[in-house]
């Protein structure tokens, strides 16, 4: 059961710092799929296993979709896109343990999420253009629009912190309302449909993440796979 | 509302350290593995296109070395033929000239023996002839085998070279005649005479009978015999008849 979504109670504290339960949820997540890399990556070969298969296609589906989208060389991004996709899948899926809170139900993990999205946003539109010719993309396409770009950079950060969040706690709310109200079989198509809910979550926060440094990259550029692949 | 910073905060942390380390141990090994793969298969695709370029050109190779062969086995066969050609028609000219030479041969060989027939044939006639006209002459009155006979001997004795004559006086004149039949004494001294006056000294004359003179005389002296007698004259004809290339 949920208490309000919008507080967390510590666990316990290190030092100054309050450890909540979306931290260590997260730090499960996170052992969980760093021991899988390298347990998955420890056995890779040119000829592939089933599993391996599996990452590659995972990880191509990834490549593709960064090419298709930002029209750039998807190695520098493939990390962070990847990592948050998968990090904000097993986050939303964690509510199948029985007595887990996913982290993305609570609003300062999605917010980190968003962030980090926005920092890399601009770190890479930095690296891209150039700082004076990341800051000249606000006034685009007029200066006149140098507000409005400034103050949607800021919202569209909060409208994926506010989507994630409403989706995933709203689905673990309803969930847990559902489960106090008939516990048995009831649930499962609710519990199916979050499954999805939070597929579709994660693949959205993702492209809108892409979505975001694409445009901050700014227009195509040959890729490397492109030059070798004309 | 309530933000707990703190929580924003590690969060923030675990997702960047989430970040690195799934690009340390998941996604760069995964990406490098697919580009190995990539690069494995393009070097197959390369040696397969190369050993692919290579078996094409195996191909042509073997192709211009049949067509070479084909060249060479065609010419061979023409230069065969030819040579074949030249030799039959060498060979049949051979025997062509063969042919000609033994038929040549052949007709001379007849001809040689159609000439030898008929030589033959003639030989026989004569003889026959000789032998028909002795018989026949044998026929004759016993008178009429010596008479007239006596003048031309004593002409063909006076005809005789002046040596022979004289010759014929040193030995005596001495004269051996036979004649077919025996002569009476008159018939021997008309004889004797004639042959002395011939000769120019007295002559001496023996006579022999011989049957085979048929008529006339044959005189024999020690250096020259005169023979004037229907025998020496059949004798003549028949020879003069078997000479050959004058039948």
């Amino acid at each position: 059961m949920m208490a309000s979504p919008l507080q967390s109670q510590p666990l316990f504290h290190i030092g100054p710092a309050p450890i909540t339960e979306p931290v260590v949820v997260a730090w499960g997540v996170m052992a969980f799929l760093v021991v899988g890399a390298v347990l998955a990556a420890r056995r890779l070969s040119i000829t592939p296993s089933k599993g391996q298969a599996a990452l590659e296609i995972l990880v191509s589906a990834i490549d593709t979709q960064l090419r298709e989208t930002m029209q750039v060389d998807p190695a520098p991004y493939r990390a962070l896109i990847g990592s948050i996709f998968l990090f904000v899948l097993v986050a939303n899926w964690s509510y199948l343990i029985p007595g887990v809170e996913p982290p993305t139900a609570r609003l300062e993990t999605d917010a980190a999420l968003a962030l980090i999205v926005l920092a890399a946003t601009i770190v890479h539109g930095v690296r891209t253009r150039g700082f004076l010719g990341y800051l000249a993309t606000f006034a685009e396409p007029s200066w006149i629009m140098i507000p409005l770009n400034l103050i949607e950079q800021l919202t569209r950060t909060f409208s994926m912190i506010v989507r994630l969040f409403g989706n995933v706690m709203s689905g673990v709310f309803i969930l847990g309302i559902v489960l106090m109200l008939a516990g048995l079989i009831v649930p499962i198509p609710l519990m199916a449909l979050h499954l999805l809910t939070g597929a579709v979550q994660a693949y959205i926060f993702a492209v809108l993440a892409t979505v975001f440094i694409g445009a901050a990259v700014g227009r195509r550029r040959p890729s490397s796979h492109e030059a070798s692949n004309p | 509302m309530h933000i707990d910073w703190w929580t924003l905060g590690l969060q923030a942390v675990n997702v960047l350290i989430l970040v690195w380390l799934l690009g340390r141990f998941l996604f760069r090994p995964v990406a490098d593995i697919i580009a190995a793969r990539q690069a494995e298969v393009d070097v197959r695709l390369a040696d397969a296109a190369k050993a692919a370029a290579d078996a094409g050109a195996d191909r042509r190779r073997a192709a211009d070395e049949l067509a070479k062969a084909a060249a060479t086995r065609a010419d061979a066969l023409s230069a065969a033929a030819a040579d074949a050609a030249m030799e039959k028609s060498a060979l049949l000219a051979e025997a062509q000239a063969d042919g000609e030479r033994l038929r040549a041969e052949a007709r001379a060989d007849v001809e040689r023996a159609r000439r030898e027939e008929a030589q033959s044939a003639d030989d026989r006639a004569a003889m026959l002839a000789v032998d028909i006209a002795e018989r026949l002459l044998t026929r004759l009155p016993e008178a009429a085998r010596t008479i007239g006979f006596d003048d031309d001997l004593a002409a063909q004795i006076a005809a005789l070279p002046a040596p022979t004559l004289a010759a014929v006086r040193a030995d005596g004149a001495q004269f051996l005649l036979r004649t077919p039949r025996a002569l009476s004494d008159a018939a021997l001294g008309a004889v004797r005479d004639k042959l002395s006056a011939a000769i120019g000294a007295p002559a001496q004359v023996s006579v022999e009978v011989d049957p085979g003179v048929i008529a006339g005389f044959e005189l024999t002296a020690p250096h020259v015999v005169v023979r004037n007698n229907l025998k020496a004259d059949l004798e003549r004809i028949s020879a003069e008849l078997t000479r050959h290339g004058h039948v």
